[in-house]
């Protein structure tokens, strides 16, 4: 019981602290507490985003710059947000979800979270196979889902096709990330959609066969390990390649002029490409923002400032593809429509589980 | 009124298990189900032993000897706090990658490799431990501190070896101390999500997330978050069991601290470099490694000072209203000793599945409270709400070992001359138990600082912590941009937890 007083005053200094605390974050808060539940014509737009790069909020940025409406946005993974708004029910402040996985998309629609937005200007710029053919979601940026390999291990011609990764060639030489990643989940709905369940299944148990390691990391781990002869090939998404290639990091450049980066084709036809894109809320309260958002995504000056920042591909064909990505955007594409992904995930999820792939 | 805040607690889990009896399936394999319970079985056991192991020792060393640094590493011990588990899970992972500079190296110019995978079930076990340890050294530490020093006296005269004297007196009068620290250090374990994600160890919260997210089903996911609520309850007995029965160190004898032990030269260096060894693993090494990924890096400054100002405001509310309910729960304990029991079952509820509770009384008040959704203000109220509900046992801990403090007697003799129940709450038991409440905001405070699920699932539009941002970064496998707001985080909750450990340091029986 020495220096009780001692002890009164850090408490009461404590919570003078933290109510001084609390007190200065309010001002600002409250600003944007003004913003947050407007009536529908305030100009504002209520973002639901799975996607969370930091060059996301430079296109919001520009898009007040040019309507004069706000972009109010959280940010989480698709499911969360998905059981969020289901729990908001009519209640859901939410305009706009977009996520960065057509089969996340497919689950929005599936819950029954969208309403189509039939506006000419969006059919117009994004290909058929890159929306919803009912206009609840439309895909504004693409990735190709495909290969790294170590150039002076593999051929380029070894790893044409999605078959080959599957084969004994490459036995204890390949890195994959989880099947939990969504990637792989609407890769494999794709196979499965193309070559039927028997032959997905004999390509995902070669899959796990081939493995160099349990699955471990993400993409830029998968395209690290084949640098440091972990592995001869990975799956990847292309822009995390790009990324290694034309970022900061001169150790990851450096890996890049090593490990070169292949299309492979399914069945002749292309690589598998997933997309980000979104929709309209089925309770958006500013319907017509929320357009006038997806609009202003699928505009060519939004398309290519998306492509320049993250790497990815334009949905639009007549879109100008900015450096770096350019140097990579002479492939084929898959034209399978992105919509069939979703409705085949948990057949995927179920698939590779039973094969052992992590 | 303490039931009331035990009801308040208690409600996230009545949703899940509500939710897990609706209709809804996933089609996982019984045989990942089990492969993940086990995990999560080993996983903690791992952590149980190992922090059972580094804490005891350190703490052993710390009160009962004298070595270099002794003093300053008495409270640096504990400074591993502050940095949430995740953040060591970035460091180490990013540090020992197969493909990493410092393997390449190992690999071309020892011509030996690491014997095992940081990304891998002993790694996640080992980075686990390095955060979660300070809660068995603070605990022991404690413990030991308040020992009366007469027992481990009378041992030695009575020619006990000072082993046998730790382990047969000291240590079996620590045991509830023990039991408590590390039911805490695993109870953190079945809640972690971020670090045990990203090493991509699959435990029961893997089966959880990929029932919900992958299969779409919350029901089949709460269904299996159900075995780790019972594990949760398991945990809770447990540590109480270790309680009952073991009063010897309430310091009603005379107190007098231990004498420390002096130690040869060799040993005193061996004692300094374990400790610092410690402090090296569980926070130096690894943020250390994190800021020099990062300093290429040019941070946002405006988001990253906005994220913080969030990432505070909210801990220091939460901090606020949690120990207000706890300190009800703790004075209405000795009636209601089962609700607190259960109340404080949300702090080894896995993130994700508190998540799924969460959203029912969240959905309640979203569709009775018209534009409660976009509100800011009932946006951060639920926010808060959360952490209370998941941090219930955090808060009531302490305030409770410091409310029994308060004996009895000193109880009914304030009774006994008129003052009604919350009269002798506010004029003796509180204020008696202050340091103790104190020490309860502030392990709010640093908690809530770290916290993730919760707020990625409730916070309103364009609030953004510190936690959030880091998750965001390295989800997106930018694990250099995710070192400004992991570092800035634990630069904040440091004063925070050096304070607490300064004052634990400084203890003494009667103010805790």
């Amino acid at each position: 019981m020495t220096k009780p007083f001692a002890s009164v005053r850090a408490l009461a200094g404590a919570f003078a602290l933290g109510l001084l605390v609390a007190a200065c974050g309010q001002p600002e808060s409250e600003t944007k507490t003004a913003d947050t539940a407007p009536p529908a014509d305030a100009g504002v737009v209520n973002l639901y985003t799975a996607r969370h790069y930091d060059s996301d909020l430079r296109l919001y940025e520009r898009f007040t710059e040019l309507t004069g409406i706000r972009v109010n946005r959280i940010e989480g993974n698709p499911d969360t947000l998905i059981a969020r708004m289901q729990s908001e029910g009519e209640a859901s402040p939410a305009d706009v979800f977009v996520a960065a996985d057509a089969g996340a998309l497919w689950r929005v629609q599936d819950a029954g979270l969208f309403q189509p937005a039939n506006s000419t200007m969006l059919q117009e710029a994004i290909p058929a196979n890159l929306r919803e053919p009912g206009g609840h979601w439309y895909g504004f940026s693409r990735r190709a889902r495909i290969v790294a390999y170590d150039a002076a291990k593999v051929r380029p011609e070894e790893v044409d096709t999605y078959e080959e990764l599957a084969s004994p060639r490459f036995r204890g030489k390949l890195c994959v990330r989880s099947s939990d990643s969504v990637y792989n989940l609407s890769l494999v709905g794709a196979l499965i959609e193309v070559w039927g369940e028997a032959k997905t299944r004999a390509w995902v148990e070669g899959i796990v066969a081939n493995m160099a390691r349990q699955p471990e990391g993400g993409d830029r781990d998968q395209i690290r390990a084949v640098g440091a002869g972990i592995c001869e090939v990975a799956i990847t998404n292309s822009y995390y390649y790009i990324r290694l290639a034309s970022g900061e990091d001169a150790g990851d450049r450096e890996i890049t002029e090593r490990v070169k980066l292949a299309f492979p084709s399914l069945d002749g036809r292309g690589a598998h490409v997933n997309i980000s894109g979104g929709g309209v809320a089925a309770n958006a309260p500013n319907f017509d923002n929320a357009v006038k958002l997806l609009e202003f995504l699928a505009s060519p000056e939004a398309q290519s400032l998306v492509a320049e920042y993250n790497n990815e591909y334009p949905a639009s064909p007549s879109v100008t593809v900015p450096a770096p990505v350019s140097a990579y955007a002479p492939f084929e594409a898959h034209p399978m429509s992105v919509a069939r992904y979703g409705p085949r995930q948990a057949a995927a999820q179920a698939m590779m589980s039973q094969a052992g792939w992590r | 009124m303490g039931l009331g805040a035990a009801l308040v607690a208690i409600l996230p889990l009545i949703g899940v298990v509500a939710t897990a009896l609706g209709d809804g399936q996933a089609d996982i394999a019984l045989s990942d189900l089990s492969r993940y319970a086990l995990t999560s079985v080993a996983l903690s056991a791992q952590v149980a032993v190992l922090t059972a192991v580094l804490g005891v020792t350190a703490a052993w060393l710390v009160v009962g000897h004298d070595f270099p640094g002794r003093r300053w590493l008495s409270w640096a011990l504990a400074l591993p706090l502050a940095a949430p588990a995740f953040a060591l899970a970035y460091g180490y992972a990013d540090l020992f990658d197969a493909a990493g500079d410092l393997r390449i190296w190992m690999r071309g110019t020892l011509g030996v490799d690491m014997p095992f995978e940081m990304r891998s079930l002993g790694g996640a076990g080992l980075i686990l431990s390095l955060a979660f340890y300070p809660y068995v050294y603070l605990a022991m530490r404690a413990a030991l501190l308040n020992q009366s020093s007469q027992a481990i006296e009378a041992a030695r005269m009575l020619g006990a070896s000072p082993a046998r004297a730790f382990f047969q007196v000291a240590l079996p009068m620590a045991r509830p101390a023990l039991a408590a620290g590390v039911a805490l250090a695993v109870m953190e374990t079945l809640a972690d999500y971020g670090a045990v994600q990203f090493l991509g160890v699959q435990t029961l919260t893997t089966g959880v997330v990929r029932a919900w997210f992958v299969f779409g089903s919350v029901e089949a996911a709460a269904r299996i978050a159900l075995p780790l609520l019972a594990f949760a309850a398991v945990l809770m007995w447990i540590e109480r069991m270790g309680r009952s029965g073991a009063d010897h160190d309430s310091g009603r004898g005379r107190w007098r601290p231990l004498t420390l032990q002096p130690l040869p030269p060799v040993k005193a260096a061996l004692a300094t470099g374990f400790c610092l060894m410690l402090v090296g693993l569980g926070l130096v090494l690894p943020l250390g490694w994190m800021a020099h990924t990062m300093i290429d890096i040019t941070p946002e400054w405006p988001r990253l000072i906005a994220a913080a100002r969030h990432s505070v405001g909210l801990a220091v509310i939460a901090a606020l209203v949690t120990v207000a309910l706890a300190a009800l729960l703790a004075l209405g304990s000795t009636r209601h000793p089962l609700a607190a029991r259960i109340a404080s079952l949300g702090y080894a509820t896995p993130g994700a599945v508190m998540a799924i509770g969460l959203l029912i009384p969240a959905a309640v008040l979203w569709r009775l409270v018209p534009g409660s959704v976009g509100g800011f203000g009932m946006g951060i109220a639920l926010l808060i709400y959360a952490y209370a509900a998941r941090l219930m046992a955090a808060a009531f801990e302490p305030i409770e070992a410091g409310l029994t403090r308060v004996t009895p007697s000193v109880v009914q003799a304030s009774r006994m001359l008129g003052r009604s129940e919350t009269g002798t709450a506010w004029a003796i038991q509180l204020p008696l138990a202050r340091g103790a409440l104190f020490t309860a905001a502030l392990v709010v405070f640093v908690d809530v600082m770290k916290e993730l699920p919760a707020t990625l699932m409730l916070r309103p539009f364009n609030v953004d912590t510190l936690a959030v941002m880091a998750d965001n970064y390295a989800r997106d496998e930018r694990l250099a941009n995710a070192g400004w707001p992991t570092l800035l985080l634990v630069l904040l909750a440091l004063p925070a937890v050096l304070w607490l450990t300064r004052k634990i340091s400084t203890s003494r029986p009667g103010e805790p």
